[in-house]
């Protein structure tokens, strides 16, 4: 199996025309799963960037399913729809069954193990009744114990996010904390959050099987046309399939 | 009073630290930014030195403690005695058997000294002229005037204002390390003028001292030092524990009930955190506040500032509100509003016992400690020794033999104006 991309992008960012192309032109640049940011009432664990995404999505409005719809219609790879348990507790059941009506793959609430970790094998038992399959989120702050145990239930990777929010290049060892959670897991085991190229060859070098992008993406979004965010993809992919 | 031969000294002084996040019950939750402005978090990064946000997030169980850093431990005199309180046994009358570590043998007179070290010898291979800081009743301030001396770089301390006026020895003694010392809230921030124009007699709190640091480390491009709460502060205090497991193993002895006080958690942490994730067979473990900082009955646990300007991230803490003041009368140095987030988790979770004792007790225990052991407590310390007779009576009554174990976390000599001013309002207790 080669490594894994998964590439993330907020749901209508920048607007929903770039969005759109942009999803078609990554999907042919190596891409193997987009992870869409869904916008929430409080992105409490993102970074700058992806907050500023969020909100210039909500500024202009947008109809969440309706632009799901369309990325289904048009994207043939696996997709994970990423938002807050804390936006969906209230309605859990019907949110995931829309989803899966819209045969989205997976669904990955960043703030599970966090905030709801007492009721974490209900909400991903209740994912899966409904059709979907739950990507699970961990951090080093987890405890080893809860690491090994959600590995065994996620899919279709252990998503391992390595700075405390998401695009802050806050000093870490990577490598260090990469070799701990894969004594752990028992998975595949994507690694993400503010990695630079030569962070992208240290991890996969400690055992991970795969990186997720997604401020950089962002970022690039923002700042000029959707060429430059090909490029990294292209950039990123060509670490990969080197090593 | 039993103390640990010197030529163990190689096998107890440990070569790592050791980091409970991986072994807590549950996740810790990570710091957060508020909703609105911008990231405290992405500004962390010029504020504390990057080999200090290095370890408070690369998570792992142990951390090797360089070279440079060990030596100077041995400088200042670590490892540090434990002692059977063999007094204090005797005038309990109790068959509990109690041992104290006693962190008041370091230069300093408490245990601050133990991350004061790590975090200003980063600092100086960083490139670091000066280190800033803010301390309340001196403790931390005296442990960073110091190991800056150490390495031989500047130390600018921010003192409550209610300490400084009323711990004059704590100031000379930063003062004779080579620190400069600021009573906050002071004119030469921002923040601490606007409090001064509100309130001309703010008596100051360590949330106001934090904030006036931390905007002075900012804008003359220094370097901030902390002293409690953080995670990597927690994992340098944990070389309290180790050596006291191998101490303890050395003698032969296991504590059932492990005590120490609390203001912001590290001297708990420091002696706890090893026994709670390594050695954690059905023991007990107290955290003792103080009644004037009530935040085991009167605190929330929520995201809250560390500091009261808001210039740091949020963390997941029991906290008293960041813009909490001690009372004035208050002297000791449990005063901080919050409790380091891995301890406040411990604490929710029910795997520690938390209490709060009232400076009147707190006097009653620092004399009979002092009396029987000769050894003066700091006043924070002996929140401690409070609890730690009161358990040993209790076992006096039910006829059993605990081991009590607690951290001495720091010694009294520098704080005897402030137990004065105790026993002019409490008479002889």
């Amino acid at each position: 199996m080669g490594k894994y991309l998964v590439v993330y992008n907020t749901l209508g960012f920048p607007s929903i025309g770039r969005f759109l192309l942009f999803l078609k032109e990554a999907r042919n640049r190596g891409v193997n799963f987009f992870e869409i940011g869904i916008p929430p009432r409080f992105a409490k664990y993102d970074g700058p960037v992806i907050r500023r995404s969020y909100s210039r999505v909500k500024s202009f409005g947008i109809d969440v399913w309706e632009v799901l719809k369309t990325v289904r219609k048009n994207i043939d790879l696996p997709l994970i729809v990423l938002t807050y348990l804390d936006d969906h507790i209230e309605n859990l059941g019907m949110f995931v069954e829309n989803l899966h009506k819209l045969e989205i793959d997976y669904v990955l609430f960043p703030d599970l193990l966090i905030d709801y970790v007492d009721r974490y094998q209900d909400i991903v038992k209740e994912v899966k009744d409904r059709g979907l399959k739950a990507t699970l989120f961990v951090s080093p702050s987890m405890p080893d114990k809860l690491v090994a145990e959600v590995s065994l239930l996620t899919y279709p990777f252990l998503y391992y996010g390595l700075r405390p929010a998401t695009g802050i290049p806050i000093p870490i060892d990577p490598v260090t904390l990469v070799k701990r959670a894969r004594r752990l897991v028992n998975n595949t085991l994507v690694v993400g959050f503010g990695l630079s190229i030569n962070d992208i060859a240290n991890v996969l070098g400690a055992g991970a099987d795969g990186v997720a992008i997604g401020t950089v993406i962002v970022e690039a979004l923002e700042n000029s046309e959707v060429n430059q965010a090909l490029k990294i993809i292209e950039t990123v992919r060509g670490v990969l399939d080197g090593l | 009073m039993v103390n640990i031969p010197k030529r163990y000294l190689d096998e107890i002084l440990p070569s790592y630290w050791y980091n409970i996040i991986p072994d807590l019950p549950k996740p810790l939750p990570p710091p957060m930014d508020p909703e609105n402005g911008s990231s405290r978090i992405e500004l962390l990064q010029k504020i504390v030195p990057r080999e200090i946000l290095k370890q408070q997030f690369t998570i792992e169980r142990y951390v090797k403690i360089p070279e440079d850093v060990l030596e100077k431990y041995g400088i200042v005199g670590r490892p540090t005695p434990l002692y059977r309180a063999i007094g204090l046994e005797r005038y309990l009358d109790t068959p509990a058997k109690i041992y104290f570590k006693y962190e008041g043998a370091l230069p300093t007179g408490s245990h601050k000294i133990n991350t004061a070290i790590p975090q200003v010898y980063y600092a100086y291979i960083e490139g670091v002229e000066r280190v800033v800081t803010e301390t309340g009743a001196g403790q931390w301030g005296s442990a960073v005037a110091l190991a800056a001396s150490l390495y031989r770089i500047l130390s600018i301390v921010f003192m409550v204002r209610v300490s400084y006026e009323h711990k004059p020895s704590r100031r000379a003694l930063m003062e004779f390390y080579g620190a400069e010392v600021i009573p906050s809230p002071s004119k030469l921030t921002n923040f601490g003028r606007e409090i001064l124009s509100r309130d001309p007699e703010n008596p100051g709190s360590l949330g106001i001292a934090i904030s006036e640091a931390i905007e002075y480390t900012l804008s003359h491009g220094y370097r901030y030092v902390i002293g409690s709460v953080l995670d990597v502060v927690l994992l340098h205090q944990s070389i309290i524990g180790l050596e006291t497991i191998k101490q303890m193993e050395i003698i032969g002895e296991e504590p059932d009930v492990i005590v120490a006080c609390v203001g912001g958690g590290s001297n708990f942490g420091g002696l706890a955190y090893p026994y709670i994730g390594l050695r954690n067979n059905g023991k007990r473990f107290i955290a003792v506040a103080s009644a004037e900082v009530p935040k085991f009955s009167k605190g929330v646990y929520t995201y809250d500032y560390p500091d009261t300007a808001g210039i740091l991230p949020l963390l997941k803490m029991i906290t008293l509100g960041k813009d909490f003041i001690s009372p004035p009368i208050y002297s000791g140095g449990l005063r901080y509003h919050g409790l380091a987030p891995s301890l406040s988790l411990l604490a929710r979770e029910g795997v520690i016992e938390c209490t709060e004792v009232s400076e009147r007790d707190v006097y009653r225990a620092a004399r009979i400690f002092a009396e029987t052991q000769g050894i003066i407590p700091a006043p924070e310390s002996a929140h401690a020794v409070k609890v730690v007779i009161d358990i040993a009576l209790e076992a006096k009554k039910r006829n059993e033999k605990p081991v009590i174990l607690f951290n001495m976390s720091g010694h009294g000599l520098l704080d005897i104006e402030n137990y004065r001013s105790m026993m002019i309002r409490y008479g002889k207790g």
